[in-house]
């Protein structure tokens, strides 16, 4: 319920300048084979400018599916995507995404993979020179420029891959459950990681995963889906105070918030 | 180098045994020469051989030259066109299931014993291997690859520049090595059937004079063609994708 009061009552002070995201009614279904796949239905969502939403819910509610539409790699089935208070009709300019796996080119260096994305938007590699080191620096990768992609990591791999989403200085950064092949150790301190680099940056973030921990460490405001078909249950909001570190695991807020989104999670799955 | 000592051993050893064996068990030597005898032919009639061997070589580069020329643009077209493939791959596959062989009579009527059928019969061959191999390749991008691709915008072109052909190319090597094993099947047999001159000639000739020596000497000559063009791929391929997996799983360090 509080979602619902805390989306309406936001929707009319909201502007498109300072609504980075916006999706009102928004609906998915797949045909894959003549039967209907309804993926996700009557989703409302704002991402204010700046802000570190996560999205959680089970294997299946249709999260990637959110993610693409909202990066505009897929259309809607109803409703409608706004981002920056433009309608989403393809992939935006303003978005970079960090995938589950960090689908380097093999063929690149760690920089060259990095300047794929000046390449393929013709963004011009000598005048972002400064800023591509600015980045290897910010993600720790200083010393492996010239790395080939199988020498390193899996999650100095996911760093290459967050560079690679920077690098066009996009307004919107999706992360489709970026740390979730990594070990718990490496998922740590990526988390603290990211949050360090989102503090310097100030990205609008949508961070999609499936661990609850990791949600409530990173974001301002936790979505929890439940499934079949993909709705949005509830919006936790997390207020903790920034930067979090490892005492934030042992604040008692962090927990509250830990509990509410896991019930949430397995209310739903008793209803199924 | 080192690595060369292996294979040289087995060879050594091989030889030892051909050797012995005729010795022993009195082999006729028109049923089985001593190895003595095939490398005195081969040193002997070197002149002979190598013009043989020449014509056979470019047979098998020709034919193999114009499956490449034909076999990747026809994947292309296949790749990006659902109406091609659909219309052109059932032919194909069923192209493939016939017996290519069985052609060559008919080849050799149609267009004589010149170059021509030899390049036709080595293509027919020759090409499959390359068209399908290029097509898995062109099609082995993964999702999120394609998504990747699909969010910086990348147009037809560039998708192609930077993400496909890089990533068929691994395949692409895989079925050139198949492809040039093949075309040099293909030109012997294409000599078979109709020919006055190249290695298949020669075989032929060599066993209706009951003459094992030159048949021994022509398939050293064959096994030599092989392995040059095979490893020439092999070294291009090393030049070209050094990235790719298996090449470096083969040069790289041992994990214990
Ligand atoms: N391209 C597609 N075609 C058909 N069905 C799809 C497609 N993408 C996702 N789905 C279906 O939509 C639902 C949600 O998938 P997804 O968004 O990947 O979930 P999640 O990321 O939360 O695991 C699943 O039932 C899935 O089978
Ligand atoms: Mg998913």
């Amino acid at each position: 319920m509080t979602a619902m009061t805390d989306v309406c009552l936001r929707r009319p002070l909201q502007r498109p300048s300072d609504a980075a995201i916006a999706l009102t009614g928004v609906g998915k279904t797949f045909l894959p084979s003549g039967s209907e796949v309804v993926a996700l239905t009557d989703i409302d969502l704002t991402v204010g400018d700046g802000e570190f939403v996560a999205i959680v819910g089970s294997s299946g509610c249709g999260k990637s599916t959110l993610l693409r539409l909202i990066a505009g790699l897929m259309p809607v089935s109803t409703g409608r995507v706004e981002v920056k208070g433009h309608r989403v009709s393809g992939p935006d300019p303003g978005v970079g995404i960090v995938f589950q796996t960090p689908v380097l080119l093999p063929w690149r260096t760690v920089r060259r993979n990095i300047e794929l994305q000046l390449d393929v938007r013709r963004l011009g590699r000598s005048q972002h020179g400064k800023e591509v080191d600015r980045l290897i620096a910010l993600t720790g990768l200083a010393g492996f420029e010239n790395s080939m992609p199988y020498e390193l990591s899996g999650g100095m791999q996911q760093r290459v891959a967050l560079c690679r989403a920077l690098i066009h200085n996009p307004d919107l950064l999706l992360m489709d459950e970026p740390f979730g092949a990594l070990d718990a150790l490496t998922r740590e301190q990526m988390n603290a990681e990211l949050q360090r680099i989102w503090m310097e940056t100030r990205k609008t973030v949508v961070f999609i995963t499936h661990s609850i921990m990791e949600a409530a460490f990173l974001a301002d405001r936790v979505v929890v889906m439940t499934p079949r078909p993909g709705k949005i249950r509830e919006i936790v909001p997390i207020d903790l105070p920034r930067p979090r570190t490892f005492e934030t695991f042992r604040n008692p807020v962090f927990h509250e918030a830990c509990d509410r989104i896991r019930s949430l999670m397995s209310a739903s799955g008793l209803m199924e | 180098m080192r690595n060369a000592i292996y294979p040289a051993l087995t060879a050594v050893i091989l030889v030892g045994a051909w050797y012995l064996a005729v010795l022993f068990f009195e082999v006729p030597r028109y049923l089985l020469p001593l190895p003595g005898e095939v490398v005195t032919r081969l040193i002997e009639d070197r002149d002979f051989l190598l013009r043989h061997g020449w014509v056979t070589t470019y047979e098998t580069l020709g034919g193999f030259a114009l499956s490449i020329v034909i076999g990747i643009p026809l994947a292309l077209l296949i790749v990006s066109s659902s109406t091609i493939d659909r219309a052109l791959m059932p032919w194909i596959v069923l192209s493939q299931t016939f017996p290519k062989i069985a052609l060559a009579p008919l080849i050799v009527v149609w267009f004589g014993l010149g170059l021509v059928p030899k390049l036709i019969v080595t293509f027919l061959v020759a090409f499959f291997p390359i068209l399908i191999s290029t097509i898995v390749g062109l099609r082995s991008m993964e999702r999120d690859m394609d998504e990747l691709r699909l969010s910086m915008r990348a147009s037809v072109w560039q998708t192609f520049w930077y993400f496909r052909l890089p990533l068929a190319l691994p395949s692409l090597f895989a079925g050139l090595k198949v492809s040039v094993a093949f075309a040099a099947v293909g030109a012997v047999i294409a000599e078979w059937v109709g020919a006055n001159e190249g290695l298949g000639y020669l075989l032929l000739t060599a066993n209706a004079n009951l003459d094992t020596p030159l048949l021994f000497a022509v398939l050293v000559l064959l096994m030599v063609l092989g392995m040059v063009l095979y490893h020439a791929i092999e070294m291009l391929e090393r030049l070209l994708i050094p990235w790719h997996a298996t090449i470096r799983l083969k040069t790289g360090q041992p994990s214990f």
